[in-house]
């Protein structure tokens, strides 16, 4: 089982839960892209509000009409390495979302149970 | 034919309502639920106006009625969404902006439908008036 520890690179994607790849949910496709390239971990966070680029209006999930296309956030910690060699790819994916990078010091991973 | 003639109404009504909801909210922005109450207000008003109309005069046809009243008007407005929006808002705090939608659809929804059924009633009697007077000359 790999592990992480110390300094690693927390990366965020923004998206829309609208968002697709060939004809299937982006955030789906990322999670089981990262699970299958061995990555650490990844998680989709679902958002309330917010606006991207293209947004002509707030997307909000109290107004049923402006709910249409929710922020979607997946964050990735990992290796600087690991992370470097996705970008390309992800790049390709994401067409108008939001990739940000920071350095994280990981104090716990907790690889050792299984779920 | 009437069946028929509700469905399609009514999917022209709801796209009706996603079209002028989204133009409410590009207009007006996203702090309050604009676009379920224009619907719902305008949709009062209509409703007000066919039914007193269908009442007043023998103009509207029971299937046009049943079509419009039911199929276009019911999927135009919105109770279900206004419910849950006035709903979020008070779960978030948001007091103000869900007594004031509460009324506004409520209170004004009343309103516009007594405009509504006013408007017909006037217009019924403007058309007599323009008919009695034909007559006499």
């Amino acid at each position: 089982m790999r592990k992480i520890e110390g300094e690693q690179v927390l990366m965020r994607i923004f998206l829309g839960e609208r968002d697709r790849w060939h004809n299937r949910n982006l955030t789906d496709v990322l999670v089981e892209l990262f699970k299958k390239e061995g990555f650490a971990g990844a998680t989709a966070l679902h958002g309330t509000q917010g606006f991207g680029p293209n947004s002509v209006n707030i997307h909000k999930d109290s107004i049923l009409r402006l709910s249409e296309d929710l922020p979607v956030i997946i964050e990735v910690v990992d290796s600087e390495e690991r992370i470097q060699a996705i970008l390309p790819k992800l790049d390709e994916m994401i067409g108008s979302g939001l990739i940000t990078l920071e350095k994280v010091r990981v104090i716990r991973y907790g690889a050792s149970r299984e779920c | 034919m009437t069946l028929l003639g509700i469905a399609l109404a009514g999917a022209a009504g709801t796209l009706a309502r996603y079209g002028l909801s989204g133009l409410m909210h590009r207009l007006l922005g996203a702090a309050f639920p604009w676009g379920t109450l224009t619907v719902n207000l305008i949709g009062c008003c209509l409703l007000g106006f066919l039914l007193e109309l269908s009442r007043q005069t023998g103009w509207v046809s029971p299937d046009f009625r049943t079509i419009a009243g039911i199929g276009f008007l019911g999927g135009f407005t919105t109770f279900s969404t206004f419910g849950v929006e006035t709903y979020r808002a008070f779960e978030t705090g948001d007091w103000l902006a869900a007594t004031l939608n509460l009324l506004a659809n409520v209170a004004g929804g009343l309103l516009l439908v007594a405009a509504g059924s006013t408007l017909a009633r006037f217009l019924a009697q403007f058309v007599r008036l323009i008919g009695q007077t034909g007559g006499g000359s």
